[in-house]
C-alpha cells in the first residue's frame, strides 16, 4: 500500500521538482544572466511568503503579513476554481465553464451584498449562498444540454463563459446594475465584506479558510462517502455504474451543481474579499487556471489546495520581479511549464510502473 | 529502458542549474534599480493598468511621460539606458516644443509595474510605497479605488491618479492631501476628431469604444457632435469591444464597421484600438479607401497610410509634470481637468494626404478656436448630443 502511494505521489514530486528546476533555467536563459535569475526568484519569495529581512530590520509587521494575504488571496480563488474542475473530472466531465460561473458568482455576491440590508452574522453567508447558487445555475444549463440532448459539454461550457462575459460584464456591469461610482456595482456594505483576520495591514481575509474548508469538505465526500464512491464510479464509467444500479443522471447532476458552486464561491471571495464590489472587469481569468491547478493537483482536492496554494503564492510574489524589469507574464510561464511537466508524469509513471511489474511477471 | 536514466537526466538538470546560479552570482554586477545609483534622484514608480505596455495609445503615453520624458532614459532589455543626446528633444511632439520651461529629463528613476488583475492594483501601489517611490503614479480610472486606500493608509507618501478624481461610494469626488489628480475633457479632442471625420467621409463614420463606461462615451459623445456639426448628413455607427486588451477584439469590431459601409473609424479602446487600425489597413490593402483616427498617442506609427490623425490625450505631459514637481519639491494636490485650451487634448498633426485637405482642416481649427475661447460647449454625455446639435 505505501509502495503504491510511492509509485503515485513520486511522479508528481518529480515533476514539480523538475518543473521549479527547468523554470530557473528558462529564466536564466531568458534574462541570459543566472545571476539576475537568482535575485528575480528572490524577489518573488519576498513578495509571495512575506519580506522577512525587511520586518527583521524595521518590526515593520506589514511587510509580511501584507504579501502573505495577497498570495491567500489569490490562492483561495484558485483552489475554489480548481475544486470546481476537479468535481467536474470526478464525475467525468471536462468543466471549461468555471471562468463564466465565476462570473455569475460574483456579480451575484456583489449583488446582494449592496442590495440587501441583513445583521452581519446573516449578510455573508447568504451573499456566498447567492453567489454559489448563481454559479451552480450557470453550470447546470451544460449538464442539461449534455443529459438531455448529448451536447459536449467541453463545447458548451466554453462557449458559455463568453455568453457569461457577454452578459455580466459588457451588458449587467456597465449597464442596469452599473453604481454611483462608474464602471463597476454599487460597494457592499460592510456587513458583507469577507472579515479580514490579520487586521487592516492584509487583506488575508475569511476567504483562505473558507476555501481550505470546501476541500476538505470536497475531499470527505468524494473519498468517504456513498455518494461520493457513486459519483466517482460514474466518472470512470458511464456503462459500468448504469448497469451497477447506479443513478449516473443524478451524480452527475449533483456533481456539476457542486462545480458551479464552488467557482461562483471563487467569484465571491473576489468580490467580497478585495474588490468590495464587482469591478468594470473581474479581470484574470482565474476559470481557466482552475483547469491548471485541477490537472497540477492530480484532481484530488488536497493536491489542488497544495498546488494552489503554491501557484498563489508564486503568482503574487510574481510581481516583484518586475522590479528587476522581469516580465510580468512570467507567474503563468512557470504555471504553464508545471502543467507540461505534470502532463509529462503520466509518462514517467508508465516508465515506473513498468519497471515495477516485470519482477513480479 | 528504465527510469534510471529519467532520474539520472532530472538530477543533471537541477546540478546544472545550480551551477550556472552559482557562476552567475559569482560573475554578475547586478544592475539592480536600487539607491546605488548616482545623484539625489528619487524613484517615481507607475502602475498601469490591465492593458500593460505596448499598447501604442494610453498606457504607452503615461510611460512616455515618465521614462522617456522625465528620466531621459529608454528601456531595452529588461533594463533602462540613458536616453542618446537629443532623443528626447525628438520624441516631443511639435506644440509641446515651445513649452516654457522646456520638457527635459529630471532626477527621476522610473519603477514602472504592470498590473495582471484587478486585485493587483492595491498591492501594487503599496510596493511602490515600500519601495520608497517619492511619486505613485496610478494610470487609469480602474486604479481610483486602490489608489484612495493606499494613499490614506500612506499619508506620507505622494499620489498621482491619472483619468478619474477620487470619489466616495456615491461618486461624488473627494480629495486627499496627497493625491493630484487630472482628468481630460476628451469630448473636446474627440469633437474635433469628428469634425475632420465628417468632412472626409463619403457618408458612413464609425466609433470603436473599449468597455462601454461613461469615460468612453465622452469620446462617442464629442465625436458624434463634432460629425454632426461639419456632415449632418453622415451616418455614425458605434460599438464596444467590452475591453481594453484584446487587440483581436478590436479588428473583429473595426471590421465589422467596415463592412457596414463606414470610411473612417475612430477608436476609443486602448490596445483592441491596435485592431481596428490593423482592420483599416487591411480594407485598404483590399482597395477601399478607409481612415483610421487613434487615440492617446500619436498613432501615425502604426499605419502610415491609413492613420488620418490620433486624438491626443496628454497623459504623458501630466505624468511628466508631475514627475517634474517632485524632483523640485514643489509637488501639490488637487483635480486637474485638461481640456483643449490646455492642450490637454488635441489632434495630432495630419500627415495624410486626402483631397480638400487645407480647406478641411481650416475648417477644424476654426472649430478648435470657438471650443478654446468658450464659445462652444461640447456635450461629455451621449444624453447631451440632442440640445447640442439643436444649437444654431
Amino acid at each position: 500500500m505505501a509502495d503504491g502511494r510511492l509509485a503515485r505521489a513520486l511522479p508528481s514530486l518529480l515533476a514539480v521538482t523538475a518543473a521549479l528546476g527547468a523554470c530557473f533555467v528558462a529564466l536564466a536563459a531568458a534574462l541570459g544572466d543566472a545571476g539576475l535569475a537568482a535575485e528575480a526568484f528572490g524577489q518573488m519569495a519576498l513578495g509571495g511568503f512575506g519580506d522577512v529581512p525587511r520586518w527583521l530590520s524595521t518590526g515593520d509587521a506589514a511587510a509580511v503579513l501584507r504579501p502573505l494575504g495577497e498570495s491567500a488571496g489569490k490562492a483561495s480563488v484558485l483552489l475554489l476554481a480548481g475544486l470546481s474542475v476537479a468535481v467536474a473530472f470526478q464525475v467525468g466531465l471536462f468543466n471549461i465553464g468555471a471562468q463564466g460561473q465565476l462570473l455569475w458568482g460574483g456579480l451575484a455576491a456583489a449583488v446582494v451584498g449592496a442590495a440587501v440590508q441583513l445583521p452581519p452574522a446573516l449578510h455573508l453567508p447568504v451573499c456566498l449562498l447567492a453567489a454559489a447558487a448563481a454559479g451552480a445555475a450557470w453550470a447546470l444549463l451544460p449538464t442539461a444540454l449534455k443529459l438531455r440532448r448529448g451536447v459536449h459539454e467541453v463545447i458548451s461550457t466554453i462557449m458559455l463563459n463568453w455568453v457569461a462575459v457577454a452578459l455580466v460584464e459588457n451588458w449587467l456591469v456597465v449597464g442596469p446594475l452599473q453604481g454611483p461610482a462608474g464602471a463597476g456595482t454599487a460597494e457592499v456594505h460592510p456587513s458583507a465584506v469577507m472579515p479580514r483576520l490579520l487586521g487592516e495591514s492584509s487583506r488575508l481575509n475569511l476567504g483562505l479558510p473558507l476555501s481550505l474548508a470546501a476541500a476538505a469538505a470536497v475531499a470527505a465526500w468524494l473519498l468517504r462517502t456513498t455518494h461520493g464512491l457513486e459519483t466517482r464510479a460514474v466518472g470512470r464509467g458511464q456503462e459500468a455504474a448504469r448497469a451497477a444500479g447506479l443513478p449516473v443522471e443524478g451524480r452527475t447532476w449533483t456533481a456539476m451543481a457542486v462545480a458551479g458552486a464552488l467557482a461562483g464561491l471563487a467569484g465571491a471571495v473576489l468580490v467580497l474579499g478585495s474588490e468590495l464590489r464587482y469591478p468594470g472587469r473581474l479581470a484574470a481569468p482565474y476559470g481557466f487556471d482552475g483547469i491548471a491547478m485541477a490537472l497540477i493537483g492530480g484532481n484530488h482536492p488536497l493536491g489542488v489546495a497544495a498546488s494552489s496554494l503554491l501557484f498563489g503564492a508564486l503568482r503574487a510574489g510574481g510581481t516583484r520581479m518586475q522590479l528587476l524589469g522581469v516580465h510580468r507574464g512570467f507567474p503563468e510561464l512557470i504555471q504553464g511549464l508545471a502543467l507540461l511537466f505534470v502532463a509529462a508524469r503520466l509518462g514517467w509513471a508508465w516508465l515506473l510502473l513498468r519497471r515495477k511489474e516485470t519482477p513480479r511477471a | 529502458m528504465s527510469f534510471r536514466p529519467v532520474l539520472f537526466a532530472c538530477a543533471a538538470a537541477l546540478a546544472l542549474s545550480a551551477c550556472r546560479s552559482k557562476e552567475g552570482a559569482g560573475a554578475q554586477g547586478a544592475p539592480s534599480p536600487g539607491p546605488a545609483a548616482a545623484a539625489p534622484s528619487q524613484k517615481v514608480g507607475l502602475v498601469i493598468d490591465v492593458g500593460g505596455r505596448g499598447d501604442h495609445s494610453f498606457n504607452d503615453s503615461a510611460l512616455r511621460g515618465l521614462e522617456t520624458w522625465a528620466a531621459g532614459k529608454a528601456l531595452s532589455a529588461n533594463r533602462y539606458t540613458p536616453l542618446p543626446p537629443g532623443a528626447l528633444e525628438a520624441s516631443l511632439p511639435q506644440e509641446l516644443r515651445t513649452l516654457t520651461p522646456p520638457i527635459r529629463a529630471v532626477a527621476v528613476e522610473p519603477v514602472v509595474l504592470s498590473s495582471k488583475a484587478q486585485e493587483d492594483y492595491e498591492p501594487n501601489l503599496q510596493l511602490l510605497v515600500d519601495q520608497g517611490a517619492g511619486l505613485v503614479i496610478a494610470t487609469g480610472f480602474m486604479l481610483e479605488n486602490a489608489t484612495e486606500t493606499v494613499a490614506r493608509r500612506n499619508p506620507s507618501a505622494r499620489f498621482l491618479l491619472i483619468d478619474s478624481t477620487l470619489l466616495d461610494p456615491a461618486g461624488n469626488p473627494i480629495g486627499l492631501p496627497n493625491v493630484r489628480s487630472v482628468v481630460f475633457r476628451e469630448e473636446e479632442g474627440s469633437f474635433l476628431a469628428g469634425a475632420l471625420a465628417g468632412l472626409v467621409t463619403k457618408g458612413t463614420v464609425g466609433f470603436v469604444g473599449g468597455m462601454e463606461i461613461s469615460l468612453v462615451k465622452k469620446f462617442e459623445a464629442g465625436f458624434r457632435a463634432g460629425v454632426a456639426t461639419t456632415n449632418p448628413a453622415a451616418r455614425v455607427l458605434a460599438a464596444y469591444t467590452g475591453n481594453f486588451d484584446d487587440v483581436a477584439a478590436g479588428k473583429q469590431v473595426g471590421a465589422d464597421l467596415l463592412a457596414k459601409g463606414a470610411d473612417v473609424l475612430f477608436h476609443a479602446a486602448g490596445s483592441d484600438g491596435v485592431g481596428v487600425i490593423q482592420a483599416v489597413k487591411e480594407a485598404r490593402a483590399g482597395g477601399a479607401q478607409a481612415w483610421a483616427i487613434g487615440v492617446d498617442s500619436d498613432q501615425h506609427h502604426l499605419a502610415p497610410d491609413a492613420v488620418l490623425t490620433s486624438m491626443v490625450k496628454r497623459v504623458d505631459l501630466a505624468v511628466y509634470e508631475a514627475a517634474r514637481d517632485v524632483a523640485a519639491g514643489r509637488f501639490t494636490a488637487g483635480d486637474t481637468a485638461l481640456g483643449l485650451a490646455q492642450k490637454g487634448v488635441g489632434l495630432a498633426e495630419v500627415r495624410a494626404e486626402f483631397p480638400g485637405k487645407a480647406e478641411a482642416l481650416a475648417k477644424v481649427e476654426a472649430l478648435r478656436q470657438r471650443i478654446v475661447s468658450g464659445g462652444l460647449t461640447i456635450p461629455a454625455t451621449l444624453e447631451g448630443l440632442p440640445s447640442f446639435k439643436a444649437q444654431p
